[in-house]
C-alpha cells in the first residue's frame, strides 16, 4: 500500500511537473508572439528636452509590453547636431532612432540616410494605421519630412516663434495691446527702451530669429525654394526688413545684444531686463516659471507681428527617424510608433509641459489648452495656429541643402550691420555674394549665372 | 621692506588673485544658488544657499562621466609616465644615429590641431570597436600625452649631473639601477609637473571625448554641455558639474604643490 502510494505520488508528481513545464513553455511562447521583438536592443540619439524626459518616465510600460530594451542618449544640440552628422556619414548603425533636425532633413534624407517610413506605415502586421493617425500630425510639422507622398519621420517638436512682453511696461507706455507690426513695435521700442529695461531681447541664432522680418516683409532666402534657389538678400525687401531687425538688435536690446545665447536671453527676461522677447514656443514656459523669476505673473504672450507682405511666424521641426543602417530597423519603427503616439506625446504636454507638439488631437485637449492658458493667452492654440499657417509652405527655405551654411552667413551678416561694421546694403551684398558661392560649389544652377 | 608697502603688496596680490579666480569664484557660488538667483545682477553677496544643484547631478549619469573622467585620465597619466619616463631618459642619456629625429618625431602628435586628426582616429576606432570605450580613450590620451612627458622629462634628465650616475656605474649599478636609484628621485619634481600636465590634458579634453564617445565612455567635459537643455539650460546644474570637475584637479595641485613649483623651475634652468 506504501509502494502504491508513493508510485501514485511520483505518478501525480512527474503529471504535475510535466504539465506546469508545458503550461511555462506554452506561457512562454504565448509571450513570445505577443512580444515579436522580445530581446531587442535599440538606441536613440536625442537632444536634452523635456520630451525625451517624458520617454525615459513611460519607458519601463513600453519596454514591458514589447520586449525591446531602449537606451536613450540624450545630448546638448550642438553635440547632437555633430554627433547625428558624423555617425550617418560613417554609415554607422550605432543608433536605431535618431532625431530628424529640420535643416537637415535636405541633407540627411537628399543622401539616403533615412529609411523611408511608408512600407512600416502601410503594413497592417506592423502598424495600426488608426491608432497612428498619421493625419493628426499638423501639415506644418510634417511637412520637412515628406518628400512627395514618402515619409521620412514623424515630427514630436515644432519650435513656433512667438512674442512673450511684459503686459505691465507695455501698459505703462500706453500699449493695452502688443504691437501688431514690425514698424509699431519699433515705435514702442523707442518709448520703452532704457538702460535699466531694453525694449527687446532674443537669441543669436539669428537666421532663425531675422526671417520673422524678411518673409513679412516681401524678402525671401531663395527665389523658389526648392526649384529655384537663387538667393535674394540683395533686394529691397530683403534690406529692407534687414534694416528693421537691426535696428532693434543695436538701437533696443540690452548690452551684447547682438550675441546672447537663448538661455541668456531667456534669463535677461526672467530678471526683468528686457520689456519683449521674440523666440521659440516652448521657452515661454521657462519664462514665467517660478522656480527662475518673480515677474511671471506679468508676463502676456502673443502672436508675432506682421509686415507689409503677411504674417510669417518661423516653424522649426524635429523628428524620429530610422537610421538607414540600423539591423533593428521593425523594433525602432515599434519604438517611434509609441514615441509619437497620442498617449505620449498628451502626457508629454500634461506631466512634462512639453507645449511645443505635433497633434492637432493633443494641442486641442481641453486639459493641455487649459495648463496653458497664461494670463488670458491660449497658448496650444496659438501654435497651433502658427503651424497650420506654415503648412502653407513658406519655411521651404529651411530645408534646403544648402540651408545650414547659408543660414550661418546670415547670422555673421546681421551681426556685421547691427554693430555697425558694414551699413545695410553693402552687408545684404556681400550676404547675397556668399549665399551664391555655397550653392555654386554644391553645383546648384542660379538664375542669370552661367 | 616697509610695513607699509607689506600692507599694500599683500592687497595688490589678493586684488590680483581675486581677478584671476573670478570666472572660477563665479561658477562655484552660482552653484549654490537657486535658480531665481543664479542671474541675479548685480549678483548678492548674501543668498539662500541651496545644494539641490549637486544632489540634481549626483542623481543621473554625471557621476558615471566623471569616474570616466578620473579613469581615463589617471590611466592615460599613469601610462604615458611608465613609458614616457624612461624614453625621455635614454634620449637625454644616449647618443645614437637619428635620436634628434626620433625626439621630433614624438611631437608629430602635436604638429597639427587635434581635429585634423579627428575624422582618421573616429575611422580607425570605428573599424577596431572602440568607440565609446574607456580603453580607446585612454589609448588617444596616451598619443598625445607620451610627446609631451618624454620633451617635459628630456629637459628634467639634462639638468641632472651626469657624474651622480657615473659615479653608481663604478660601484656597480646598472642602468636600470642608476635611473631607477639616482636620476628618477632626483627627478622628483619634473615628474609631479609632468604628471599634473598631462592629467589637465587628459581630464579637460573635450574635442575627442565628444568624437569617440557616446553614452558609456563619455567623460564630464561632454556630459557638463549635456545640460544645455534644448530650450533652457540648467544653469545651477552646469555650475555644480563644473565645480566638481574642478575639486580633484585643485586637490591634486594642492598635494603635489611643493614639487610643482621646484619642477617648473627646475626644468628651465638648462634647455
Amino acid at each position: 500500500m506504501e509502494g502504491m502510494n508513493r508510485r501514485r505520488f511520483l505518478r501525480s508528481a512527474a503529471l504535475t511537473v510535466g504539465v506546469t513545464a508545458s503550461g511555462v513553455q506554452l506561457s512562454r511562447a504565448s509571450a513570445q508572439s505577443r512580444k515579436p521583438y522580445a530581446d531587442a536592443r535599440i538606441k536613440m540619439s536625442q537632444v536634452s528636452h523635456a520630451y525625451a524626459d517624458a520617454l525615459t518616465a513611460k519607458l519601463p510600460t513600453f519596454e514591458q509590453q514589447t520586449g525591446i530594451k531602449v537606451e536613450i542618449d540624450q545630448m546638448s544640440f550642438p553635440v547632437l547636431n555633430q554627433r547625428e552628422d558624423l555617425e550617418l556619414a560613417s554609415g554607422s548603425g550605432a543608433y536605431d532612432v535618431m532625431q530628424m533636425i529640420f535643416i537637415r532633413t535636405g541633407r540627411w534624407i537628399g543622401a539616403g540616410w533615412a529609411e523611408p517610413l511608408n512600407a512600416y506605415i502601410d503594413n497592417p502586421q506592423l502598424t495600426d494605421k488608426a491608432a497612428l493617425d498619421v493625419k493628426d500630425f499638423v501639415p506644418g510639422a510634417m511637412a520637412p519630412f515628406r518628400r512627395g507622398e514618402t515619409i521620412y519621420a514623424l515630427p514630436w517638436l515644432a519650435d513656433s516663434t512667438v512674442v512673450g512682453y511684459r503686459a505691465d511696461l507695455f501698459d505703462k507706455a500706453g500699449y493695452a495691446k502688443f504691437p501688431e507690426t514690425f514698424e509699431a513695435l519699433q515705435e514702442a521700442a523707442q518709448k520703452i527702451h532704457t538702460r535699466q529695461t531694453a525694449a527687446f531681447v532674443t537669441q543669436d541664432n539669428l537666421h532663425w530669429i531675422f526671417p520673422n522680418w524678411l518673409l513679412s516683409y516681401g524678402g525671401s532666402f531663395f527665389a523658389n525654394p526648392p526649384s529655384d534657389l537663387t538667393p535674394t538678400f540683395d533686394t529691397p525687401e530683403a534690406i529692407k526688413a534687414a534694416e528693421l531687425f537691426t535696428a532693434m538688435l543695436s538701437k533696443y536690446s540690452p548690452p551684447g545684444g547682438i550675441k546672447l545665447d537663448a538661455s541668456i536671453a531667456e534669463a535677461i527676461m526672467q530678471q526683468g531686463k528686457a520689456a519683449c522677447y521674440l523666440d521659440g514656443m516652448g521657452n515661454t514656459q521657462h519664462i514665467i516659471d517660478p522656480k527662475k523669476t518673480t515677474l511671471g505673473d506679468r508676463m502676456a504672450f502673443t502672436d508675432t507681428p506682421r509686415g507689409p507682405k503677411g504674417h510669417f511666424p518661423q516653424l522649426a521641426v524635429h523628428g524620429y527617424f530610422i537610421n538607414k543602417a540600423s539591423k533593428n530597423k521593425n523594433a525602432a519603427w515599434e519604438f517611434i510608433k509609441w514615441a509619437v503616439s497620442k498617449d505620449t506625446m498628451l502626457s508629454a504636454a500634461l506631466n512634462q509641459g512639453h507645449l511645443a507638439g505635433t497633434r492637432a488631437s493633443v494641442l486641442d485637449n481641453a486639459d493641455v489648452r487649459h495648463k496653458f492658458t497664461w494670463r488670458g493667452s491660449d497658448l496650444a492654440t496659438l501654435h497651433l495656429s502658427v503651424m497650420k499657417r506654415a503648412g502653407a509652405g513658406y519655411m521651404a527655405y529651411r530645408t534646403v541643402p544648402q540651408f545650414p551654411p547659408i543660414g550661418d552667413r546670415v547670422i555673421i551678416a546681421m551681426t556685421a550691420i547691427a554693430s555697425g561694421q558694414t551699413n545695410v546694403i553693402d552687408g545684404m551684398k556681400s550676404l547675397q555674394k556668399d549665399a551664391e558661392g555655397i550653392l555654386e560649389k554644391a553645383g546648384v544652377k542660379l538664375r542669370g549665372k552661367g | 621692506m616697509s610695513s607699509q608697502r607689506q600692507v599694500w603688496t599683500a592687497l595688490a596680490t589678493l586684488l590680483l588673485i581675486l581677478v584671476v579666480l573670478s570666472p572660477a569664484l563665479f561658477i562655484v557660488q552660482m552653484s549654490f544658488r537657486t535658480g531665481r538667483d543664479a542671474f541675479q545682477m548685480p549678483p548678492t553677496l548674501v543668498f539662500r544657499v541651496t545644494l539641490q544643484n549637486y544632489a540634481d547631478v549626483l542623481q543621473g549619469k554625471f557621476v558615471r562621466a566623471l569616474t570616466n573622467s578620473t579613469v581615463t585620465a589617471t590611466a592615460a597619466t599613469v601610462l604615458a609616465l611608465v613609458l614616457g619616463v624612461p624614453a625621455a631618459y635614454a634620449l637625454s642619456r644616449t647618443r645614437f644615429r637619428g635620436a634628434g629625429l626620433v625626439s621630433l618625431w614624438t611631437l608629430s602628435t602635436r604638429m597639427a590641431p587635434a581635429i585634423a586628426f579627428g575624422i582618421p582616429f573616429f575611422l580607425i576606432y570605428k573599424h577596431l570597436g572602440l568607440i565609446d570605450t574607456r580603453l580607446g580613450l585612454v589609448i588617444i590620451y596616451l598619443t598625445f600625452n607620451l610627446s609631451l612627458v618624454i620633451w617635459m622629462m628630456r629637459a628634467f634628465f639634462d639638468a641632472l649631473p651626469r657624474s651622480l650616475e657615473e659615479a653608481a656605474y663604478i660601484d656597480g649599478a646598472g642602468i636600470v639601477k642608476a635611473f631607477s636609484t639616482i636620476a628618477l628621485p632626483l627627478s622628483a619634481p619634473g615628474l609631479a609637473t609632468t604628471a599634473i600636465f598631462t592629467f589637465l590634458l587628459s581630464w579637460n579634453d573635450f574635442f575627442y571625448s565628444l568624437l569617440l564617445t557616446r553614452s558609456e565612455a563619455v567623460t564630464a567635459p561632454v556630459a557638463i554641455v549635456n545640460f544645455m537643455n534644448y530650450e533652457s539650460w540648467e544653469w545651477g546644474k552646469v555650475a555644480a558639474a563644473a565645480t566638481m570637475i574642478m575639486l580633484p584637479v585643485v586637490a591634486l595641485s594642492a598635494i603635489v604643490r611643493k614639487y610643482l613649483v621646484r619642477g617648473l623651475t627646475a626644468g628651465a634652468l638648462k634647455g
